[in-house]
This record gives structure tokens, C-alpha cells and sequence, in this order.
């Protein structure tokens, strides 16, 4: 019983230990060349660009960016169901497999029409 | 710690979703009040799949978080598209169609 | 599934079916579900047209992809009249009704696509010619100059007919949830892209919206409740979880509460009609018609299948309710339609009223009888042809900045284009129900369905109601034959064929089966009862 955690433990051993290992070794190996942003709460590794003035608004680009992202992001949920019952042994690998590749054929048309029609340019 | 507690959890967020698209003004605020009666049957949906034993209400909850989104998207297209036009989005402000 | 995680489900999940077992291969009827795989296969292949054809010939290819894959559909449907099987592991009930009910949607989608394609088509489209422009902008004049169509109505209405086929035939209630979702989103959409009119429109489709998220909200949280009293979705685990214990568990009570609430709002019966009229008149013309006759079908089938087979055994419990509904809503629908004066608005009350006489049927019910079942099944039929007829001649009667859809307008129609006037008003009649038209039988059906039901009060408030709608059909067509025509009156539009083409089946239909009903009442009644 106690024993079924052991692999989530080593997971946490073992993330833990990557992000203690990156510092140090980022420490020890590194160039040390301080500028503004990098003193800055860590957002993408640039200088922000100039926010809206007094509270304006964002641009409506992101607004469109933001959904294509929800709708592609929150489809790959299904995989995870797929995933459990696709590893079980002798169960219908074909027929599991088939069905995948239709589900990811539907999400690649809607792809489609959101690079064909320019939802995909930022200009 | 009896899972009953999700179930009255799941049923006060559902209420405070209720109260909120109801009394809420501004569009996007009664959306996410839809949103948060939305999480609260996922809420409701994975404590009865614990209590009930079986896998089903898990997966229904991932259904419920795809046409969520999908509501999302659909949603926020409409409420920005009249926000464009009226410059608002209160919901007293739609008052064109009436009688 | 490896052993180490087959452990932790095993903790996690006690009593979870053992993780261990394979994954069966489920049983799919695919020739059952072909309506349905063409349709939304049909409306897939619409977005691909959208991206790849250029945009001079994207509406003509949407217009024949559409119909083409409707009348498949709708070979399909026919040729499989003899099914009767639930399939897809219990998931999708293909049996009596839902063929009727499918075929049915695919009839009346037929003709609300000749409509649409019509006004999204020709060069005073109907349709916002770029949605997203802000109205009255340059950006929006640019759009108009550019010639631009909004060709995605078309995949956008096929997604909503494949929702509309899948919602009566669901047979658990995750699925049922799938197809209102897939019937109801694109129909938020389609309401707002009227051309002209752009703030009603827009309105329109915000109302819609809002209250319609909201009553998929309750939906969802009343299958979580009957999940948790039944445990399973599927209607024959709920119709058993409730034979086998007592009855008033605040659990399923509460859950039926909220699924009825989810399913009469989208039938628009009181007290969850209040977005009817509003998104009625807002919406284009033909995406009026298209939800009007598409969303009632599909939402009664549905009723109809969650009450009798799932929760049959609670029938003494919802029947009162079921009553109750069907008085107020025939009382709303028949006074307050009384004191309008938008003809659009005027039929969705019209809609608001039929939904308490159908509704009388469902009420009038002892579960298991065949007549209630296949009265209602008829008076769709019946209602959804003539509700494409009539909203096709709302779209013909315009002005310069698009249709005159105010009463006054109406004035003398009938002097002026008799023909049109004459059409509109054998549709009125249809809706009183007056011979000779399918009204009048669909509405005998439904009335003797409830008496012999013994819901009796419910035909006598049916009666009066039907007295009361009469009169304002009846007024309408007074102004249009017997008053001078106004001197600026309203230009009718010459029917194309698309349009011509709608009209004719719906004035053709309403009348066959006004003076043959037979025929058709015979086939509700093979169609029925609901396979358990």
C-alpha cells in the first residue's frame, strides 16, 4: 500500500533535485552581467514593453490569441482518458487508435482554418 | 474526512454562481458567474464519482471543462462585439429589445 | 496500465472497476448514426471550405456541400426506418422517435437552409457582410464594398443541425449535454450577424447567450446530482436506480428539477420564455426560422425522452409541474401575444403558446401510452413546416433599410401583392389551427392525447388559449385584406427560387396534411413508443 507512492516520491526527489542542481549550477558556470531586466520580476527574460497609459486597454490581438489558445489547450484533455485506456493490455489498440487520429484530424481542421484565415498573424 | 462536505461546497459555489448572474450588471462578470456554477458541478461531479465508485463522473467533468471552453470562446466573442459597439457592457444597457 | 498506477487508482478509487481489465472494443451501429456522422461530417468539411476555397466560390460550394449532405442525411434516415437500437455502449438510442424526430429536423433544416442560403447569397445579403466590425464604421462600410459574405453561417447552421439530430437521440444524459451545447452555440452566433439592425441583433445574441449558458448550467449540475443518486447517466441505470428504492430522495428531485428547468427554457415554455421574443426579433430572418422550427423538434424529442424513459418511475412527482408549465406558458403565449406589434415577435409568442399545447400532450400522459407520444410527434410536423413558411414570407415583405417587420406596415398587404398576403395567411390559419389546414389535426391529436390522459383541465385552458391566439392571428390577416393599403407601403420582394422553393414545401406540407393526416399519424404512431 505505502509502497504504490514510491514512484511519486522519487518524482519529487527527482524534480526537486533538477531545480536545486540548475541554481547551482547556473551559480557556478555562468556569466554574472547584471541590466535593468534582469533585476525585474522574471516575466520573459526581456525588458516589459510600455503598458497601457492610466489604465487603457490592451489591444483585441490578444483577446483573439488568448482564445485559440483555450480552445486548442482545452481539447488535449481528452488524451489523458484516451492515454489510460489506450495503455491497458489486450484492450482495442486499433480501434483506439484510429479514433485518436480522427479527433486530432478534427482539431487540426479548426487549425487550419485559423492559420488559412490570418487568425495566426499578429499584424 | 467524509466527502459530503465537497457536495455542500459544490452547492454554495453553485448558489453564489446563481446570485451572481442574477444580480450582477456588468456582462462579463454574469459569464464567469456561469463559469463558476460550471465549476461547481465539476466539483459535485468528482465527489460523487469518489463516493459512487466509478470513473464516469471524472470523464463527464472533463466534458463539462471542453464545452466550457468552447462557451468561453463563443461567449467572450459576443460580449466584445457589443462591447465594441455600445462601448459597455453592462447588461441594463441592452435594452433595445423589449415589449 | 502499468501495475505501480494500477496501485494508485486502486487506492485512490475504492470500489473502481478493477483498472486491470483491457478496454473492450465498443459496439458501434455505424449504420444507425450515419445521419448524424454525415451532418457533422458535412459541417467539418464546411470549415475546410472556408479555408481553402477562394472566397468568390466558398457560397455556392457551401450552399450545394449543405444541402447535399442534408439529403444524404436525410436518405440515410429513411433507409433506416426499420432500426431499432441503442448503440455507441448504451450512449445514443436509435429507435422510433428519434428517426421520426431526426427526419423530421433534416425536413425543416432543408427549408431553413434554402432560406438562409438565399439571404446570405444575394447582393443585399441578410447576413453582417464581416461580423466583427463595429457597426456604422468604416471598417464596416469597407466590408460591405468589399463584397465580403459571411459563408461560415453555412457550417456554423450544419453544426447546429448535427447537435439538433444528436440532442433527441441521446441516450445518457453527458451525451444529451454534448448535443444541447452543439445545437445551442452556433445558434448564439448566427444570431448576431444580422446585416442591418446590427444593435438588435447583437442584443439579441448576447441575451441569448447569457440565459442560455446559464440554463446549460443548470443542466450539467442536475446530471451531477443524478449521477450522484443513480450512479450512472444513462437512462436505464436511472429509470432501474429508481424502481429499485423509495421515492423522494431530495437528490433525483432536485436533479429533475434542474434538467426541466435546462430543457423548457430551450422549448421556450413559461416561466423561461423571456428570451424568446427578443432573440426572435433580433435574429436574421432566416436563422429566426431556423431556431424556431430546429430547437423546438429537437428539445421536445428530448423532453419527451427524459421524462418517459428515464424518469418515468417519478411521474406522479413531475406530471404537476409538467401542468402547471403547460397552463402558464399557453397563458403567456396567447395573452401577451395579443399586444404585439412586431410580426416577428408576434410569432415567437405564437411559438411561446405552441409549446404549452404540445406540452399539454407530454402532461396529459400515463406513461406508456402510445397516442400522447405520437400526437406530439406530429404536431412538430405540423408546426415546424408552417413556422419555415411563415418566417420565409416575414423575409420577403421589406422596406428600403430591410424588412418592415412593424404591423402597421402590413396595412393593405393583401391589396398589393395578394399572392404573398394569401400565403401568409393560410400560415396564420395553420397556427389558429382552422381547417384546411395540418394545425387543426395536430391540435385534435394532441387535445384528445391529453383528455384521454386524463389532463382534462389542460384542454380546456388549451381551448381558450387557442380562442385567444386565434384572435390575433385572425386580426392580422383583417389588416392585411380589409384596410387601405398606406401610400409608402412596403415593397415585397420577388421570391428567388431558394425562397419560392420554401415556401412551397411549407404551404405544400401544412396543406397535405391538412386534408390527409392520416397517413402521417399512422407513421408517429409505428414510430412510437421510446425504446427503453
Amino acid at each position: 500500500m505505502v509502497f504504490s507512492y514510491v514512484p511519486v516520491l522519487a518524482l519529487f526527489l527527482l524534480a526537486g533535485g533538477f531545480a536545486v542542481f540548475s541554481i547551482i549550477a547556473g551559480r557556478l558556470s555562468g556569466p554574472r552581467r547584471y541590466n535593468r531586466a534582469k533585476y525585474d520580476a522574471y516575466e520573459c527574460g526581456i525588458e516589459p514593453t510600455p503598458q497601457p497609459i492610466g489604465g487603457g486597454r490592451f489591444p483585441v490581438k490578444y483577446y483573439l490569441t488568448a482564445m485559440l489558445f483555450i480552445v486548442f489547450d482545452i481539447e488535449i484533455i481528452f488524451l489523458y482518458p484516451w492515454a489510460v485506456a489506450f495503455a491497458q493490455k489486450g484492450g482495442a489498440t486499433v480501434f483506439l487508435f484510429v479514433e485518436m487520429v480522427l479527433f486530432i484530424v478534427t482539431v487540426f481542421i479548426a487549425y487550419v482554418y485559423v492559420w488559412r484565415r490570418g487568425g495566426l498573424e499578429w499584424d | 474526512m467524509s466527502p459530503t462536505f465537497y457536495l455542500y461546497l459544490s452547492a454554495i459555489l453553485f448558489t453564489i454562481g446563481t446570485l451572481g448572474v442574477l444580480l450582477r450588471r456588468n456582462a462579463i462578470v454574469v459569464f464567469m458567474c456561469i463559469e463558476l456554477m460550471l465549476n461547481a458541478t465539476n466539483l459535485a461531479l468528482v465527489t460523487f464519482s469518489r463516493i459512487n465508485g466509478t470513473l464516469d463522473g471524472q470523464v463527464m467533468a472533463f466534458f463539462v471543462m471542453v464545452v466550457a471552453a468552447a462557451e468561453v470562446v463563443v461567449g467572450l466573442a459576443i460580449i466584445v462585439s457589443v462591447f465594441r459597439t455600445r462601448r459597455s457592457a453592462s447588461v441594463d444597457d441592452a435594452n433595445l429589445l423589449k415589449y | 496500465m502499468s501495475p505501480a498506477i494500477a496501485h494508485v487508482a486502486a487506492a485512490l478509487l475504492p470500489g473502481a472497476a478493477d483498472p486491470t481489465t483491457s478496454f473492450p472494443t465498443p459496439h458501434l451501429d455505424y449504420r444507425a448514426l450515419l445521419p448524424m456522422l454525415i451532418v457533422g461530417g458535412v459541417a467539418t468539411l464546411g470549415v475546410l471550405v472556408e479555408a481553402f476555397v477562394p472566397r468568390g466560390k466558398r457560397g455556392i460550394t457551401q450552399t450545394v456541400l449543405a444541402l447535399g449532405g442534408l439529403v444524404a442525411a436525410m436518405v440515410a434516415v429513411v433507409s433506416n426506418t426499420s432500426i431499432r437500437n441503442i448503440t455507441a455502449e448504451g450512449a445514443i438510442s436509435v429507435d422510433g422517435p428519434t428517426l421520426f424526430i431526426q427526419g423530421t429536423v433534416i425536413a425543416v433544416s432543408i427549408g431553413a437552409l434554402l432560406l438562409i442560403a438565399d439571404r446570405a447569397l444575394a447582393s443585399d445579403a441578410d447576413f453582417a457582410a464581416q461580423a466583427a466590425d463595429v457597426p456604422g464604421s468604416a471598417a464596416e462600410q469597407a466590408s460591405v464594398r468589399a463584397g465580403f459574405v459571411h459563408t461560415e453561417v453555412f457550417p456554423l447552421a450544419m453544426f447546429a443541425v448535427a447537435g439538433m439530430l444528436l440532442f433527441p437521440a441521446a441516450n445518457d444524459l453527458i451525451t444529451m449535454f454534448v448535443g444541447l451545447e452543439v445545437l445551442s452555440l452556433p445558434l448564439y452566433l448566427l444570431a448576431g450577424m444580422a446585416r442591418r439592425r446590427r444593435l438588435l441583433s447583437q442584443e439579441a445574441a448576447l441575451k441569448y447567450f447569457l440565459l442560455g449558458a446559464f440554463s446549460s448550467a443548470f443542466f450539467v449540475y442536475g446530471m451531477a446530482l443524478v449521477y450522484g443518486y443513480a450512479g450512472s447517466v444513462k437512462f436505464a441505470d436511472i429509470a432501474t436506480a429508481l424502481s429499485s428504492s423509495t421515492h423522494g430522495d431530495p437528490l433525483i428531485i432536485v436533479g429533475l428539477a434542474l434538467l426541466g428547468i435546462a430543457l423548457i427554457f430551450k422549448l421556450s415554455g413559461a416561466p423561461f420564455h423571456w428570451w424568446t421574443p427578443d432573440v426572435y426579433q433580433g435574429a436574421p430572418t432566416p436563422i429566426t426560422a431556423f431556431m424556431a422550427a430546429g430547437t423546438k423538434i429537437a428539445a421536445f424529442g428530448a423532453l419527451m425522452r427524459v421524462l418517459f424513459v428515464a424518469f418515468g418511475g417519478l411521474s406522479w412527482d413531475w406530471r404537476p409541474i409538467i401542468w402547471g408549465v403547460a397552463i402558464v406558458t399557453m397563458v403567456v403565449g396567447a395573452v401577451i401575444g395579443v399586444t404585439q406589434t412586431d410580426v416577428k415577435r408576434l410569432l415567437a409568442y405564437s411559438s411561446i403558446a405552441h409549446a404549452g399545447f404540445l406540452l399539454t400532450a407530454v402532461g396529459g400522459i400515463t406513461v406508456g401510452t402510445a397516442d400522447s407520444e405520437s400526437s406530439v410527434l406530429f404536431y412538430l410536423v405540423a408546426y415546424g413546416f408552417m413556422t419555415i413558411g411563415a418566417f420565409a414570407i416575414v423575409m420577403l415583405v421589406r422596406d428600403a433599410d430591410g424588412e418592415a417587420n412593424h404591423l402597421s406596415r402590413w396595412v393593405g398587404l393583401g391589396r398589393r401583392s395578394p399572392l404573398i398576403a394569401g400565403i401568409f395567411a393560410f400560415f396564420l390559419l395553420a397556427f389558429a389551427g382552422l381547417p384546411p389546414t395540418s394545425g387543426l389535426w395536430a391540435k385534435v391529436a394532441v387535445f384528445k392525447a391529453a383528455y384521454e390522459g386524463g389532463a382534462a383541465p389542460l384542454v380546456i385552458v388549451g381551448m381558450l388559449a387557442s380562442a385567444v391566439t386565434a384572435y390575433y392571428y385572425v386580426r392580422i390577416i383583417v389588416l392585411m385584406f380589409f384596410q387601405e393599403p398606406a401610400v409608402d407601403g412596403p415593397t415585397v420582394l420577388a421570391p428567388t427560387v431558394f425562397t419560392s422553393a420554401a415556401v412551397v414545401i411549407g404551404v405544400a406540407a401544412t396543406l397535405v396534411l391538412g386534408i390527409v393526416p392520416q397517413p402521417l399519424l399512422d407513421l408517429a404512431g409505428k414510430a412510437v413508443p421510446f425504446l427503453r
